[in-house]
């Protein structure tokens, strides 16, 4: 009776072009809206992972593998699986619903999402999270 | 092997129970409103039938997990899950949202 599909809770998309991405939730819309009349939520995700980096990588393509691209996108709860996983990372000034009004919009968010993302995968931290699921 | 070989005694006394909840209280039937019951909380115990398909059964075990609500595995399958509940489907999985008169919550959970 704990409510699990919170801010910050690392999901895996189950349908559409991003079935089988990582994603964290970053904000929840339970009710649903007037335009969404069911359970859903803007996630931000990961569209291309990061490559694995060794340790005789030189400085420049450690760069070029840690690269992470990404997406935002509103999911319905149905098209999502929850994990025991969560990811915390301040997206709720960068990612809006009305991000994904526009298109130059939508692109600023992924941007912005991209570079938390990356810091993020420099430090090592998340592992799970920036690992591609097999299946 | 106690813990194994369930007793018809409490076999029945689910049944009993829920019966009761059948006729008091609130549940949902199947797995797709079970899952929306977990997702938005409302769900107090998931009771499953003994041939739900495993993939679907650690499914609905996972969601219960990250809930911390009860399952519990019924000794029977979906036709007698389905029996119990006095209806003449099969049901593979049910969720119990009030459970009225009966206290099936209080005394189930603890088994898996």
């Amino acid at each position: 009776m704990v409510k699990f599909l919170k801010p910050n809770k690392a999901v895996i998309v189950l349908q559409g072009r991003y079935a089988g991405r990582k994603a964290v939730i970053v904000k929840s819309f339970d009710e649903g809206t007037r335009d969404r009349p069911y359970g859903h939520c803007l996630v931000a995700g990961i569209k291309k992972y990061p490559s694995k980096v060794i340790r005789k990588d030189s400085a420049k393509k450690t760069a070029k593998k840690s690269r992470v691209k990404c997406f935002v996108k509103l999911v319905n709860y149905q098209h999502l699986m929850p994990t025991r996983y969560t990811l915390d990372v301040d997206l709720k000034d960068v990612v809006a619903v009305d991000a994904l009004q526009t298109k130059d919009k939508k692109v600023a968010a992924c941007k912005a999402t991209k570079e938390r993302f990356e810091e993020r995968f420099k430090t090592g931290k998340n592992r799970w999270f920036f690992t591609k699921l097999r299946f | 092997m106690v813990a194994a070989k369930k007793t018809k005694k409490t076999h029945e006394s689910i049944n009993n129970r829920l019966a009761l909840v059948m006729k008091s209280g609130k549940y949902t039937l199947g797995y797709k409103t079970v899952l929306k019951s977990l997702r938005s909380s409302k769900g107090k115990l998931i009771i499953i039938a003994n041939n739900c398909p495993p993939l679907r059964k650690s499914e609905i075990e996972y969601y219960a997990m990250l809930c911390k609500v009860g399952v519990h595995h019924y000794n029977g399958n979906n036709v007698d899950l389905g029996t119990a509940c006095g209806k003449y489907f099969r049901v593979c999985c049910l969720s119990i949202i009030e459970p009225g008169d009966s206290d099936i919550i209080k005394s189930m959970p603890g088994d898996h």
